[in-house]
Order: structure tokens, then C-alpha cells, then sequence
């Protein structure tokens, strides 16, 4: 006789399903509290700071940035990069583990696709304004004009980007909506005021949970979540070959599409981790994000490093491989050693050695130093994106033409202006909608709970 | 008009199946079932079965099809723009381009689709027969012009199955 092993119950604390309910919907009802004000004001306070930046730079003009002629890609690039590839863990999260079935994912995949929306919506901020002339930005709609009518160069890695980009943002924001008019539905029915049964009732568009709606529903979500799955490499695939296309070096090499849809994927779900941490600290959501949901972020993210360590040492090796002296002088003497040795090993040990730390079991349930090394991953990254483009742009094939870029003070405030609209975004998710999917926790709770796997031990023993 | 229902209320979904399954038998016509979240048993049980997959296929052909027919006719028919001597149909290239609406072509009228077929839309008139169905309450409900006067016996094994509730009520829209 033996005992299976059956995964332990998703959701602690044998609830039933009115208490998953009123818990989820618990933080809506009560006024937001303290710690929530304070640091909401904050959010707001950058954001405006950042549309400051960001009329600086539409009145005067991109002279305001530190950007120049070689390094014509500054922080603006690192920053919509960045904010790209946070904005990865939506669908990593809730598609990739929906088409696996995946029943874990359920606790966490609403915060991931709201941060998705937040952090896309921000990321496309920045090649707007670098446009320069924003309120020429149609320009790249392929529509019949009176240019002749011109065309947009369909060959364009650009192009790409910008369909890429407001294609996702489109689908991850309606996929994340579709998700919560169950849950709109159960608040309205829940509500007592008279204005938020009218508030959310519209936004339930008249969901009742009959078996006509629920049999389309979750036929929608997974043609949606087959279809978006192709977006998850896409999408960064793309952003990649903005860099990938060109012949600067350290920039021209085949990894780079791979490379960057690891790294993206890497940052969302270390800012998963981050958010899932803070939702349950602050919120007592213990029951519901449980140790083992972080554990198995943590897991996912040891592996996710080591494909990190082994694109960048590709990179290296590739650098020598090639014979390529540009390349060479690119990777071994501007990055490794050089002007830019700190950026270079930052983002080295804060992606490819300190995730390491979460092969230890000890260091996966103290979610103190979880919490700190989910903030230096993304850390990490941003000196990834940085590394890309300065350490290539500013020191390219002619010497003449080698120079230093610094930042000026619009470019950091348009990228705490973005900082600002990411925490604000995501604040009021936190206010005003379910933070966990509830109809979703619920059609797991039985198939998950301690009884059933109970009676399914003892049906394997006899 | 007279609209109706037997309602019958269940706290657990096995219960709710079992009676289901026995008005089935006993040649009852089951109005709807509504549950917090999606039964596929109780799918079953209401015969009903969804396109929505081949439809979703046919947008995706659809969509597909006319960006590439888009990006024919301008780059190569209405403005051939000479990129270094390339050829004007850079098909490979086109393909990211292709993938990218096709899909976001597949996800809008998919959503429309659903708009329709589930009618879920912004400011629907809605009818909810117990309201704790989207908390915590199972629902089935039966329309009461069709029982034929056996009320009673269908009461009688929503009851013996389980039920925590089985009352009457007339339904209205609500909004």
C-alpha cells in the first residue's frame, strides 16, 4: 500500500464559496486604507511630474532629451523596453497556464493581466514621444491619404512594433475585461448601495451564469487565450528585431529574438512576484496566494535566470566566435571590461546569479528576501536594456563619432512619469476591481481541497 | 404575460447534478441552470453545444487573407516603393504583419460573436432568477406553463434531491 502524492490544496483555510465572495470582494467594500492614500499620492505626484516631462518635450522639441546623433536611442528605448517586457506576464501567466490547464494560476492571473495592460499602456508613451511630432503619429496607420495616397513600409521592424504593440495592448485588455464580468456580475448582486449595483451592473453587461453563457464563455476564452499564446513570443520577438535588423554591433545577432521574449517573460514574472507579495501583505490574502503559488513563481523564475546566464554567455561566446573585431571590442572592451563594466555586471549577477538564491527552499519561503530579489531582477533588466543600446550606440564602428550620453532631467521624469502611472493604474485595480479571478478560484476550490484529495488517497490505497 | 418558474436552489453541485439528472429522466424540460462558475456537466445536461471554435477558425482564414490581399495591393500594386532593388512582394517579411492582425482579426469578432451569441452587452435588460446564483447558490428553474400540473412531483424531487429552497416566482428583466 502506498500514499500518492496528490499537490496540496490551492486555497487554505477550507473555505466555502460565499467566503471567497465576500473575501475578494472584501477590499472594495471597505474605504482604501491608509498605506493605500499615501503611496496613491505619490503615484499621482510622479505622474504629474511626468506630464511635465512630457509637455517639455512636445513643446520644445527632443533637443530637451540627451539623446544626439550616435546615441540616438537613450532612455526612452531602455524604458519602453522595459515596461514591454513587464507587461509580459499577463499572458505568460494567464495564457500560457490556461492552454496548460494550469489550476494555480488562477489566484494570480487577474493581477498579472491588469499589470500587463498598465505596463503596455505606459511602454507605448515612449515611441509615441519619440516621434517627435506626436500629434503627427497617425502617420503610421496604413489608411488612404492625400500623400498620394503613400503607404507605410509594411517591411519595417518599426511598423512591426506598432502593430505589435497596440495589437496587445487591444487583446490583453479585452481578454482581461472578459475575465471579470463574472465577477462584476457577483458584485452587483452582493452590493447593498444603490450606485455601485448600477456601477458594476454595467460593467457585467447583464451576466446571469446560465449555461448558455458560461458554455461561450469559456469557448471564447480559450480561442482567445490559444490565439493570444502566439503573442507571448511575438510580441518581444518584435520588439527584438528593431535592434536585431540593424548592423550595430552587439545588436546584429540571431539570439536576439529568443533572448528577448525569455528576458520579458523573466521580468513580468518577477513583477508578479513582486505585486503577489504585496497583495497578500497587504490585503491578508494568505489563503488564496499561498506559499506554494510564490514557490512556484520562485521556480520558474530559477529557471528562467539560467536561460538568461546562458543567452549572455551565447553572446560572449558568439562575440569571439565571429571573428568579428567590432563585436569583440563591443562585448570585451566596452562591456565586460570598459567604460560600462558596472552596468554589465549589474545586470549579470541581478538576472544570472542572484535568482540562484531560489534553489534554496529557505530563501523561497522568506518572502522578505523574495521581495528583494524580485525588485533587483527587474533592476537587473533595466541595466539589460541599458547595456543594449548605450554600450552599442555610443561607441559604434567610427572613433570620431564616440560619445557619452546622459540623461537629461526630462527623460528621467518622463520615466518616473511612467513609474507614476504604473502605481496609480495599478492602485486603483487594487480599489475597484476583484483581485483574484472569483468565479475562477471557485470552480477550483473543490477539485483542489484537502477532502477530495483525501478520499482520492485512500481510493489509491485500497 | 405569464412568466412563471419553478425555482430550485442548491447549495451543492453534485446535489444539483443528481436532481438534474432525475427531472431529465422523469421527462421534466429544464428552463436554464445557473451556477457561480461554468458546470460543463450541467452544459451536457442542457444539450447545448457551441461553434465558436470553427467560427473562430473561419475569422482567422478570413482575417488572414485580406491583410495579405492589403498588403499586395499597396506595396505592390498601388505604390511599388524601390527598397534597394528588393522585391516589391516581400512576402516572408509580410507574414509578421499578417500573424499580428490575423490574430487581433480573430480576437474582435470573436468578442463580437460572444457579444451575440451569449448576449452580453453593455445596458442588457437581464433576467436573474435568485441572485445568490453568482455567490454561492446553484439555480435550475423550470417554466411553470409547461408542467402540465405535475408542480408537485417536480417539487417533491428537487426537494428529496437536496434542495435548500424550491419556490414560485415570476420573473421580470432586470437592469
Amino acid at each position: 500500500m502506498y500514499k500518492t502524492e496528490v499537490r496540496g490544496p490551492l486555497i487554505l483555510g477550507d473555505k466555502n464559496y460565499r467566503q471567497i465572495s465576500s473575501d475578494i470582494i472584501a477590499p472594495i467594500d471597505r474605504p482604501a486604507p491608509l498605506w493605500w492614500k499615501a503611496v496613491f499620492g505619490l503615484g499621482i505626484l510622479a505622474t504629474l511630474f511626468g506630464l511635465f516631462a512630457m509637455y517639455q518635450t512636445v513643446a520644445k522639441g527632443i533637443g530637451t532629451w540627451g539623446v544626439n546623433n550616435s546615441v540616438g536611442w537613450g532612455w526612452e528605448i531602455i524604458n519602453f523596453v522595459w515596461w514591454i517586457g513587464i507587461g509580459h506576464a499577463g499572458t505568460a501567466f494567464s495564457i500560457f497556464l490556461l492552454i496548460l490547464r494550469q489550476k494555480w494560476r488562477t489566484s494570480i492571473n487577474r493581477a498579472a493581466e491588469a499589470m500587463t495592460v498598465v505596463a503596455v499602456g505606459a511602454a507605448a508613451i515612449f515611441p509615441a514621444l519619440h516621434m517627435g511630432r506626436v500629434w503627427l503619429a497617425f502617420y503610421i496607420f496604413p489608411y488612404p491619404n492625400s500623400r498620394g495616397p503613400l503607404w507605410v513600409n509594411f517591411n519595417s521592424p518599426l511598423f512591426w512594433d506598432f502593430i505589435a504593440i497596440s495589437a496587445y495592448l487591444l487583446i490583453s485588455a479585452s481578454f482581461w475585461y472578459y475575465g471579470m464580468v463574472p465577477d462584476f456580475a457577483t458584485i452587483r448582486d452582493k452590493a447593498t448601495s444603490k450606485i455601485k449595483k448600477a456601477v458594476y451592473g454595467f460593467f457585467a453587461f447583464g451576466w446571469t451564469g446560465s449555461t448558455s453563457e458560461w458554455l461561450r464563455y469559456e469557448a471564447l476564452s480559450y480561442v482567445l487565450g490559444g490565439i493570444a499564446a502566439v503573442l507571448v513570443v511575438s510580441v518581444h520577438s518584435i520588439v527584438s528585431t528593431d535592434f536585431a535588423v540593424s548592423v550595430i554591433p552587439g545588436w546584429h545577432t540571431t539570439v536576439f529574438p529568443p533572448y528577448f521574449v525569455v528576458g520579458a517573460i523573466f521580468s513580468g514574472f518577477a513583477m508578479v512576484m513582486t505585486l503577489m507579495i504585496i497583495i497578500r501583505k497587504m490585503y491578508k490574502f494568505q489563503d488564496y496566494v499561498t506559499n506554494s503559488h510564490l514557490d512556484a513563481i520562485a521556480r520558474i523564475l530559477i529557471f528562467i535566470s539560467l536561460i538568461m546566464g546562458t543567452a549572455y554567455a551565447t553572446e560572449i561566446f558568439v562575440a569571439w566566435y565571429s571573428g568579428s573585431q567590432y563585436e569583440m571590442f563591443t562585448f570585451f572592451k566596452n562591456r565586460i571590461t570598459g567604460d560600462y563594466t558596472f552596468q554589465f555586471w549589474a545586470m549579470v549577477v541581478c538576472n544570472a546569479i542572484i535568482p540562484q538564491l531560489f534553489w534554496f527552499k529557505k530563501i523561497r519561503q522568506n518572502l522578505t528576501i523574495a521581495f528583494i530579489i524580485s525588485l533587483l531582477i527587474n533592476l537587473g533588466m533595466w541595466y539589460e536594456r541599458f547595456n543594449i543600446l548605450i554600450t552599442s550606440l555610443s561607441k559604434d564602428y567610427l572613433p570620431s563619432s564616440w560619445v557619452t550620453y546622459h540623461p537629461t532631467w526630462v527623460e528621467v521624469g518622463v520615466y518616473i512619469g511612467t513609474l507614476g502611472i504604473f502605481i496609480t493604474g495599478v492602485l486603483l485595480f487594487f480599489k475597484f476591481i476583484p483581485m483574484i479571478a472569483i468565479s475562477e478560484v471557485k470552480s477550483i476550490l473543490k477539485v483542489t481541497s484537502i477532502k477530495k484529495n483525501e478520499s482520492k488517497i485512500s481510493s489509491h490505497g485500497q | 404575460m405569464d412568466n412563471k418558474h419553478i425555482i430550485g436552489v442548491f447549495d451543492e453541485e453534485d446535489a444539483l447534478m443528481e436532481a438534474v439528472h432525475e427531472v431529465k429522466e422523469k421527462g421534466f424540460r429544464i428552463g436554464e441552470i445557473y451556477s457561480p462558475y461554468p458546470l460543463h456537466e450541467a452544459i451536457e445536461a442542457m444539450e447545448k453545444t457551441s461553434r465558436f471554435a470553427f467560427v473562430a477558425f473561419l475569422y482567422g482564414f478570413a482575417g488572414a487573407a485580406a491583410v495579405l490581399a492589403f498588403m499586395y495591393y499597396t506595396a505592390v500594386i498601388d505604390w511599388p516603393v524601390n527598397y534597394g532593388g528588393k522585391p516589391t512582394n516581400a512576402f516572408p517579411s509580410f507574414i509578421v504583419v499578417t500573424i499580428i492582425i490575423t490574430i487581433l482579426t480573430v480576437t474582435i469578432l470573436s468578442l463580437l460573436t460572444f457579444s451575440v451569441r451569449a448576449k452580453i452587452y453593455p445596458g442588457k435588460a437581464y433576467i436573474l432568477p435568485d441572485a445568490r446564483s453568482t455567490d454561492d447558490k446553484f439555480v435550475v428553474i423550470f417554466d411553470k406553463s409547461l408542467l402540465n400540473g405535475k408542480q408537485t412531483e417536480l417539487e417533491d424531487i428537487l426537494k428529496q434531491k437536496g434542495a435548500v429552497e424550491v419556490y414560485e416566482k415570476e420573473l421580470k428583466p432586470e437592469n
